[in-house]
C-alpha cells in the first residue's frame, strides 16, 4: 500500500511563489527584446544587416519605381481599325477649306488674294527696282556714298523740270513704265 | 458591237508605238529598260477611241486622262489636295492649288496645266476653261526603306515615300453639288426599308 500524501498547503503556496517568480523574472527577460538561453533557437539565421545592403536598397527602390511608372504610362490598349483612323483624318475639321477671297487683278489680271498684292505685279517692280538700284551702285561706286539730297528717275526723252532742281538723277535707258508715274 | 469592240482594240495598238526601242538606234543604246517608261492603265485610258457617234445621240463629252509618277510627297497628304479638287472647274481648281501652302499644290497645278494643254491639243477641246475635274486620286508609288540613325548605335529603318496622282478632266462646266442628306431624308429611307420587307420563303 503506498499512502501519497498531498503537498501541505503551506509547501503549495511556497512553490506557486517561487513558479510566479521566476515566470515573472522570464517575462522582464523577453521584454529585454532577447530570447531566452534555453528559448529555441531560430532554425534559420536572419540575414546579417551592414552598410552595402542598404544603398542596394535604394537603387532598387528607384528601379522598382521607374518600372512602376513605366507601368502607369499611357499607352494604347487596342490597335485603332482603319475605320476610325479614317473617321478621324476625313471629318470636316482636317479638310482643306475652300478659300473665298481670291480675286483677279485689275492690272495684269492674274490671281490675286484680297488682302495681298498680286504677285506679278510685284516681280514686276522688284525687277525694275533691282536695275534702278544698280544703276545707282554704279553712280555711287561704294558703299557709304549715299548723297544727302533726293533722287529721280528718268527714262528715255525725259528731261529733269524745275523741282528736280537739286536733286540727284538717275538714268534708266528704256521707256518709262506705265506703273511707273512720273511727278 | 463586235466591230465597235474591234475597232476600240485596234485603237490603242498604234504600230508607231513599236518602232520606240532603242535596238534601231545604235547611237542611243543603253537605256533599253526603262523606253518611255511603262505604261500604266491610267496611261493607256487615253488610248480608247469611239466608234463616230450617229446623228441623234448627244455629244459625248470629252474625257482626259492625265497623271503624274513617284512624286516625293506623302499619298496620305496628297489626298487632302485630291479631295479639295474634286468636282471643281479647272480654273477654280487652279485659283484654289495657288494659294495654298502645299507642296503638293505646286505639283498638282503642274498637272492639271500640262493636262489642260494636252486637251487642247490632242483632244478635240473647244475651250480651255470649260474643262471640270471629275476624278482626282492619290495612288502609294514605290517606297525605298533607308537607316535612320538614332543616338546611341540605335537605328531606324525609314521609309522614303512616294505617290502618283491621277486626274481626269471632262469636257463642259462642273455638275451641282448634291445635297447634302439631311436627318428628315435618312429617317425617310429608313422607314422605307422597314416597310418595303417582305416574307421570305413563303407563299
Amino acid at each position: 500500500l503506498v499512502v501519497v500524501f498531498p503537498p501541505l498547503p503551506r509547501l503549495r503556496t511556497l512553490l506557486q511563489r517561487c513558479w510566479g517568480r521566476l515566470e515573472r523574472g522570464l517575462l522582464q527577460g523577453f521584454s529585454g527584446g532577447q530570447s531566452p538561453p534555453w528559448g529555441p533557437a531560430l532554425a534559420v539565421q536572419a540575414p546579417a544587416f551592414s552598410p552595402q545592403p542598404a544603398e542596394d536598397t535604394g537603387e532598387s527602390n528607384e528601379a522598382s519605381s521607374l518600372l512602376d511608372s513605366i507601368l502607369w504610362m499611357a499607352a494604347p490598349k487596342k490597335r485603332r481599325t482603319i475605320e476610325v483612323n479614317r473617321c478621324r483624318r476625313r471629318n470636316p475639321q482636317k479638310l482643306i477649306k475652300v478659300k473665298t477671297n481670291i480675286d483677279l487683278c485689275p492690272e495684269c489680271g492674274n490671281l490675286k488674294q484680297k488682302h495681298v498684292l498680286c504677285g506679278y505685279c510685284y516681280a514686276k517692280v522688284k525687277a525694275e527696282t533691282r536695275l534702278i538700284r544698280m544703276e545707282i551702285r554704279k553712280k555711287e561706286g561704294g558703299p557709304l556714298n549715299a548723297p544727302t539730297v533726293e533722287t529721280v528717275v528718268l527714262y528715255d526723252g525725259e528731261k529733269p523740270t524745275e523741282k528736280d532742281e537739286g536733286k540727284r538723277i538717275i538714268e534708266r535707258a528704256r521707256k518709262r513704265p506705265s506703273w511707273f508715274v512720273q511727278n | 458591237a463586235g466591230s465597235a469592240w474591234v475597232r476600240g482594240l485596234l485603237g490603242w495598238a498604234r504600230p508607231e508605238r513599236w518602232l520606240v526601242p532603242s535596238s534601231l538606234f545604235p547611237l542611243s543604246c543603253i537605256h533599253t529598260s526603262t523606253s518611255l517608261q511603262k505604261f500604266g492603265k491610267w496611261e493607256k485610258k487615253n488610248r480608247i477611241v469611239y466608234p463616230p457617234q450617229l446623228p441623234g445621240e448627244p455629244r459625248r463629252p470629252a474625257e482626259i486622262y492625265h497623271c503624274r509618277r513617284d512624286i516625293k510627297y506623302s499619298k496620305d497628304k496628297m489626298w487632302y489636295l485630291a479631295k479639295l479638287i474634286k468636282g471643281m472647274s479647272i480654273d477654280q481648281a487652279l485659283a484654289q492649288l495657288e494659294f495654298n501652302d502645299k507642296k503638293g499644290a505646286k505639283v498638282i497645278k503642274e498637272v492639271l496645266l500640262e493636262a489642260q494643254e494636252i486637251a487642247v491639243r490632242n483632244h478635240n477641246v473647244e475651250f480651255k476653261s470649260n474643262l471640270h475635274i471629275a476624278e482626282s486620286m492619290t495612288g502609294r508609288g514605290r517606297y525605298v526603306k533607308r537607316i535612320r540613325y538614332h543616338g546611341k548605335g540605335m537605328f531606324g529603318i525609314m521609309k522614303i515615300v512616294r505617290c502618283h496622282y491621277f486626274v481626269k478632266l471632262v469636257e463642259g462646266p462642273p455638275p451641282p453639288p448634291e445635297p447634302l442628306k439631311t436627318g428628315f431624308d435618312q429617317a425617310k429611307e429608313y422607314v422605307q426599308q422597314l416597310r418595303s420587307r417582305t416574307l421570305v420563303n413563303t407563299l
